[in-house]
């Protein structure tokens, strides 16, 4: 036991005096969050719409009226009024504008006759998400014209939805907590344990330890232990500061017991963690490879982990795949325990699936790692 | 019993073999140096002994114990200070000395009067609180030094103790061996391609080259077997060269004698001993000598006669062909 605790304790001295290892550990998934939070938002905003109007009739302009109360409403798009039905287009095609509105010479007339007045709608197809964006937020900007008789070329069925919440009401970025938690464990899972090994094996002196009586058991034990109370107080830490930024607090949302839940979901998820990092780099020995690795795994861990989209959009491979990723569970969990408000029943295959997922992997690590140069 | 026993040790990578059948004993309190150019096959052997890594055949037993069959006993029986610097620089000097004792197991009363004794010996006392990353390159020596002692081993193993050091540490980490040495009767076996350092410490040495031990015997022992002598060369004027050289050649000490146009050159088993018989005769012939030279014969002579070549011949350093030049040489050869 001494051995371990000696490991453990040279460890968790190396990480404090590394502060710049600290607050970076610290900072990257907090910033991801902010990143993340506010680029990826639901709604988009501020789409350039070239409007042309070739009418210049009573039509016309209460088209522009309407797409100018949606510029000031939801602030969608911005109106930008073009003579030059070429110049709009070319900016379209420049990617100056997102689309181009045209409004043609005899729509005040056709709106008078009651015939059918329509409106070309130009959009840049390369950016789908814009595009469907500007779609329906015109089509949303003009209902009343469409009253009157107009139609929008381009413009779909749109089914009306009227929204009931099951839960209380939560922004895009109090849902990317759970996946910036699991960031925060797994970027401490790959920069501690098994990484010291890495380290010390590239600046030569884990032979200094292999030539003393410590088992391999003692190594990879002790480093798992410092690389276990690392993570998790990161873990709580960067949990503790997303909620703080994005203004879901903690202290309100979870309960006392759904918290202690949180923490056992936490330290399970990280030793897991520890455990595939040890079988990964048991063997590696130089920290480039790693650098590699660890965004490769991150990737293929992380997206498919539900955090940022729904599992069940994902094709069938890829659902397979996110069945046995951790990360998945982890996911799981932390957001039935943030946002649902509910107990141990909910969360308990998750608690189980991460435990015995712990116990494989740090086995296994275990098995893999060689004490010898 | 002997503190390590060899016998008929083979280690091959692949086609290439390391150690070729090599065999010697360590008596207990010797200093015991192997000699030979990087690449020799020394790091290899002292790995075996280390229990780093596996021999492909042959036996090594470290204070009784079986390298390979009872790696853990040896390593709890011996002091390695190992070639590359290996102590790590985010701890301080007691930190270090504090977490090593506690893998060798070391209660906590053992070693705070332990870890005070030997800091104070390697005269680190003074900096045991500071990083070692503040440490020069010889203080880092003497810690690692210090920490393969931390647990009072029967032997202590260093693989070239003195690589990358300045004479004046290099002399420093030669006198604190030698103090260990006497007041513990600590059995020493160390690496080296520093002739000197041969020289001054080992009671006996090994040369090895291209894994097999050419020659094995004390230093004096060495020298006296090959037939490189000390040689004088005497600047001379105002006598008959060759007369003089007959001269010299009846006289006992003196194995060889010959001449240029201005020297006489003088070979000799003790060289200085005939420095100034050899100016006296020359006087006494009525010549002047305007100069003395005396070469002494070295380690490295017996080095060149055995192998062929000066120990000095580097290596190129290996490069990895996946990952470059950036990563540390694993083992000599």
């Amino acid at each position: 036991m001494n051995r371990f605790f000696a490991i453990l304790e040279r460890d968790l001295r190396k990480f404090i005096r590394n502060p710049l290892v600290v607050a970076m550990s610290l900072l990257m998934p907090i910033i991801y969050l902010v990143i993340l939070g506010n680029s990826f938002q639901g709604e988009l905003k501020n789409l350039p719409l070239a409007v042309v109007d070739l009418d210049s009739g009573p039509g016309s302009d209460r088209v522009l009226e309407l797409l100018r109360s949606v510029e000031a409403g939801p602030r969608t798009i911005e109106v930008r009024v073009v003579s030059d039905q070429g110049f709009a287009l070319q900016g379209l095609r420049e990617g100056v504008f997102k689309g181009v509105l045209v409004i043609p010479a005899d729509f005040s007339r056709n709106i008078i006759r009651k015939s059918t007045a329509e409106l070309g709608l130009y959009l840049d197809n390369a950016e789908t998400i814009s595009a469907s964006a500007l779609r329906a937020s015109i089509a949303s900007g003009l209902p009343e014209l469409k009253n009157e008789f107009i139609s929008i070329r381009e413009e779909r069925a749109a089914a009306k939805l009227r929204e009931i919440e099951l839960y209380r009401k939560i922004d895009y970025d109090q849902t990317l907590i759970p996946g910036v938690v699991i960031m925060a464990i797994f970027l401490g899972a790959m920069t501690t344990g098994a990484f010291n090994i890495v380290m010390d094996k590239f600046l030569g002196v884990e032979e200094s330890y292999f030539l003393t009586p410590l088992t391999k058991t003692d190594i990879v034990m002790g480093l798992i232990a410092s690389g276990l109370f690392i993570t998790t107080i990161l873990a709580l830490v960067v949990l503790f500061f997303g909620s703080l930024i994005s203004g879901l607090y903690i202290w309100d949302a979870m309960s006392a017991a759904a918290f202690s839940l949180m923490v056992v979901v936490i330290i399970l998820s990280t030793l897991g963690l520890q455990g595939l990092m040890f079988i990964i780099m048991g063997r590696i020995n130089h920290p480039r490879i790693v650098g590699v690795l660890g965004g490769f795994l991150n990737v293929i861990m992380f997206f498919p982990s539900g955090a940022i989209y729904p599992i069940e959009s994902f094709p069938g491979w890829l659902k397979a795949f996110a069945f046995v990723n951790p990360e998945t569970y982890s996911v799981h969990a932390m957001r039935a325990l943030l946002f649902k408000g509910v107990g141990l029943e909910a969360v308990q295959f998750d608690l189980i699936f991460l435990a015995a997922f712990a116990v494989f992997a740090v086995a296994l690590g275990l098995v893999v790692f060689k004490r010898a140069l | 019993m002997p503190a390590v026993e060899i016998k008929e040790l083979v280690k091959r990578y692949g086609t290439l073999t390391a150690l070729d059948r090599v065999s010697f004993s360590i008596e207990e309190g010797e200093c015991f140096g192997l000699l030979g150019p990087n690449g020799a096959g020394k790091t290899t052997l002292i790995r075996i002994l280390t229990t780093l890594l596996k021999p492909t055949s042959g036996n090594a037993l470290v204070m009784g114990n079986d390298a390979v069959s009872d790696p853990k006993a040896v390593r709890s029986a011996i002091g390695v200070v190992p070639q590359a610097m290996t102590s790590d620089l985010d701890l301080t000097g007691f930190e270090t000395m504090d977490i090593y004792a506690r893998f060798y197991g070391l209660s906590r009363n053992e070693r705070k009067g332990r870890i005070d004794e030997i800091l104070s010996l390697v005269e680190l006392k003074e900096r045991a609180g500071d990083l070692v990353a503040t440490y020069s390159g010889g203080m880092r020596r003497r810690l690692e030094i210090a920490r393969g002692l931390v647990h009072r081993p029967g032997i202590l193993i260093l693989d070239e103790p003195t690589i990358g050091l300045d004479p004046q540490s290099r002399h420093v980490v030669w006198e604190l061996l030698e103090k260990f040495r006497k007041a513990d009767r600590l059995t020493i076996l160390l690496t080296t391609h520093y002739m000197e350092e041969a020289e001054s410490l080992c009671d006996r040495v090994a040369i090895i080259d291209y894994g097999k031990i050419v020659a094995l015997d004390t230093v004096p022992g060495l020298k006296k077997a090959i037939p490189q002598k000390d040689t004088v060369e005497l600047t001379v004027s105002g006598i008959d060269m060759v007369k003089a050289v007959e001269r010299f050649k009846a006289m006992p000490k003196i194995v060889q004698a010959s001449c240029s146009d201005e020297s006489i050159f003088l070979s000799s088993e003790r060289g200085a001993e005939i420095v100034a018989e050899s100016v006296e005769a020359i006087k006494s012939m009525g010549g002047r000598v305007s100069r003395v030279t005396l070469k002494e014969q070295t380690l490295e002579d017996v080095f060149i006669h055995y192998t062929g070549r000066p120990i000095r011949e580097e290596e190129a350093r290996k490069v990895s062909f996946l990952l470059g030049a950036g990563v540390p040489t694993k083992w000599g050869r």
